[in-house]
C-alpha cells in the first residue's frame, strides 16, 4: 500500500506525459467524452426538474378539516398540538370562521358578491373555524384524514378525494419514469465512455504487450493509463458542466425560475446546477478509470 | 543457467515446433542458435522468455522453472533476462533515455540510479546523442542499439537476442556483435543469440547450436556454421 502511494507521482506523471503526447487521440476521445455527457446533462436537468415540479404540486395538497362549533378554543389548541403530533403531519395552521369568510369573499371578483357575502361577518357567519393541515407525502392524505375524521371534534376533514390520490399517483409514476429513463441513459453514458476508452486504448495494445516484455508488472502497466483515462474523463466533463452552469443559470434567469406557469417552479441555480456538475464530473472519471481499467485488462490478457 | 529437459512443444494448428530438446547453457556463455525458417528457434526463445509454455519437460532460467509461472508473475521473472527483438519493441511514445529508463522504473530502481545507469548503458551503445530522440527519427541499427541497452539495462543475468541484425546491413551487423561481445565479457551476461546470418556465425566464432525441424542436430563447442545444409 505505501509502495502503491510512493509510485503514484510517478504514474501520473507517466499518464500526463502519455496524454501529451497523444494529444490528437486524448482530444478526440475527450470530445466523444464531451457529447454523450451533454447528452446526459441534459436529461438530468430535465428529469430533477420534472421531479421538483411533482413534489411541489403535491405539497400544495392539503387537508382541510373543518372543526364542530362546539368545541371551544382552549380545547383547539389543545386539538392542533394533538394533530400536529400525529404521524406524518407536518404543519398545521388554524384559520378561525372570519378568516375563513374573509378568504371566500375574496375568491369571488365582482364586488356585489363580495358585499352580499360581508352580510354574514360577525355572529352569523355559517362557516366553521378550521385548520389547514399539510402532509409529509401525497400518499398519505388519505390515511391522514381518516384518522382526523374519526375524532369527534373534527366536522368533516378533506382533501380531494379520489381525483387527488389519482394525480398523486401520476405524479409518483412520472417520477420513477424519469429515474428509469435517466439511470438507462447513464447506463448508455457509461457504455459509450468506456468504449471509447477502450479504442484509445486498443491502439496502444502494443505498448501494454511491450511493457509486460520489459518486466513491468501488471499493476504497474495499469496504473498509468487508469490515471490515463480519468484525466480523459475529467477533461471530457468540462464542457457540459460550462453548458450546465452558465446554460442553466441563463434558462432560470430568463423564465424567471418557473416553467409555464408558477405550479412548476425550476430549481434554483445553486445547488441544483452544482450537483449536476458533480455528477457529470463524478461520471466522467470513475467511468473513465474503470473504462481503461478494463480495457488494458483484456489486453494483458492477451499474451503471456 | 540455462536448463531445458526433454522439452517438446506443439501449437493448435498441430505444428510440432520443438521435439524433446535438452540443452544446457552456463554462466557467461555466448551461444548462436541456426537453423532455417521453422525449425523452432522462435519457439525456444519464446518458452526462455515465459510467452509460451512447454507441453512436455522443463524449462529453467536463473533457478526459475519458467512453464509453471503464473500470468502475473511472468513479468517479474523477465526482469531477469534482457531481451533484443528483431523488430525493436520500443515504446513509440518514449524517447531513447525514458525507454531505457522505463525498464529499470519497472523495477522501482530509484531516480538517481536510473539516471546514472541510463547514461552508462548510452555510452556503452553509443547513443549518448540521441537521448532525447524519439524511436521512429532513428535508424534501424540504432533503434536496434536502444533495445540492447534496455535489454541489458537492469544487468540481466542472460541476454536473449532474436536476429539482432536481422534488418542490418553487414557493417552494421558488425557494430552490434561487437557491441554483444563487449556486454559478455564486462557485464558477464549469458548471451543467447538466434542469427541465421552464416557470416557472423563464421566470423564470430562461438558456441553454435543448431535446429532443425524441432531436433538439435548439432551442437558445436568451438563454433562455426554447417558445412552440409
Amino acid at each position: 500500500m505505501i509502495k502503491f502511494f510512493k509510485s503514484l507521482p510517478y504514474h501520473t506523471k507517466t499518464a500526463l506525459k502519455s496524454i501529451a503526447r497523444h494529444l490528437a487521440l486524448t482530444f478526440s476521445s475527450a470530445s466523444a467524452v464531451s457529447v454523450t455527457l451533454t447528452l446526459l446533462m441534459v436529461f438530468l436537468v430535465l428529469a430533477g426538474n420534472v421531479s421538483s415540479f411533482t413534489y411541489s404540486i403535491e405539497d400544495s395538497l392539503q387537508i382541510y378539516a373543518t372543526i364542530e362549533d362546539t368545541v371551544s378554543e382552549e380545547e383547539i389548541s389543545v386539538l392542533q398540538s394533538e394533530i400536529e403530533a400525529m404521524d406524518h403531519v407536518v404543519n398545521v395552521t388554524f384559520s378561525d370562521k372570519e378568516q375563513e369568510l374573509e378568504n371566500y369573499i375574496g375568491n369571488n371578483e365582482d364586488e356585489a358578491s363580495q358585499r352580499l357575502f360581508e352580510a354574514y361577518s360577525g355572529e352569523g357567519n355559517p362557516l366553521k373555524n378550521a385548520f389547514i393541515i399539510e402532509v409529509d407525502s401525497g400518499n398519505n392524505l388519505e390515511e391522514v384524514s381518516a384518522a382526523l375524521q374519526e375524532r369527534e371534534e373534527i366536522l368533516e376533514a378533506a382533501y380531494g378525494g379520489d381525483s387527488v390520490i389519482m394525480l398523486v399517483r401520476a405524479m409518483d409514476g412520472i417520477r420513477i419514469a424519469g429515474g428509469i429513463f435517466v439511470i438507462a441513459l447513464s447506463v448508455l453514458a457509461i457504455f459509450l465512455i468506456s468504449n471509447t476508452i477502450k479504442s484509445a486504448i486498443y491502439s496502444r495494445n502494443n505498448e501494454i504487450s511491450i511493457m509486460r516484455n520489459v518486466g513491468a508488472t501488471n499493476g504497474f502497466i495499469k496504473m498509468p493509463f487508469m490515471i490515463e483515462g480519468m484525466v480523459i474523463g475529467m477533461i471530457g466533463a468540462i464542457v457540459p458542466i460550462l453548458i450546465t452552469l452558465f446554460g442553466y443559470s441563463y434558462l432560470y434567469n430568463a423564465l424567471n425560475g418557473v416553467l409555464l406557469i408558477s405550479m412548476f417552479k425550476m430549481q434554483p441555480v445553486i445547488p441544483f446546477a452544482i450537483y449536476v456538475s458533480v455528477a457529470l464530473l463524478a461520471t466522467g472519471m470513475i467511468v473513465g478509470m474503470l473504462g481503461s481499467f478494463f480495457a488494458v485488462n483484456k489486453y494483458l490478457r492477451w499474451k503471456r | 543457467m540455462i536448463l531445458l529437459e526433454n522439452v517438446s512443444k506443439s501449437y493448435k494448428n498441430g505444428v510440432n515446433a520443438l521435439k524433446n530438446i535438452s540443452l544446457y547453457i552456463d554462466e557467461g556463455e555466448f551461444v548462436y542458435i541456426i537453423g532455417p525458417t521453422g525449425s523452432g528457434k522462435s519457439t525456444l526463445i519464446k518458452l526462455l522468455d515465459g510467452e509460451e509454455i512447454p507441453d512436455e519437460g522443463k524449462v529453467v532460467v536463473a533457478n526459475t522453472d519458467v512453464g509453471s509461472l503464473k500470468h502475473k508473475h511472468v513479468p517479474l521473472y523477465r526482469r531477469n533476462l534482457g531481451i533484443v527483438f528483431q523488430d525493436y519493441r520500443l515504446l513509440p511514445s518514449l524517447t531513447v533515455f525514458e525507454n531505457i529508463a522505463f525498464a529499470m522504473e519497472c523495477i522501482g530502481e530509484d531516480k538517481l540510479t536510473i539516471r546514472r545507469r541510463v547514461r552508462e548503458v548510452l555510452e556503452l551503445v553509443s547513443l549518448e546523442d540521441k537521448a532525447k530522440s524519439f524511436p521512429n527519427e532513428l535508424s534501424g541499427g540504432q533503434q536496434q542499439r536502444v533495445t540492447i541497452g534496455r535489454a541489458i539495462a537492469n544487468h540481466p543475468k542472460v541476454l536473449i537476442a532474436d536476429e539482432p541484425t536481422g534488418n542490418l546491413d553487414p557493417e552494421m551487423s558488425k557494430e552490434i556483435m561487437e557491441l554483444l561481445e563487449k556486454i559478455n565479457e564486462k557485464e558477464k551476461t549469458t548471451i543467447v543469440m538466434v542469427t541465421h546470418d552464416s557470416t557472423i556465425v563464421n566470423n564470430i566464432k562461438k558456441r553454435t547450436i543448431a535446429l532443425e525441424e524441432g531436433y538439435i542436430v548439432a551442437d558445436i563447442k568451438k563454433g562455426g556454421y554447417l558445412k552440409n545444409d
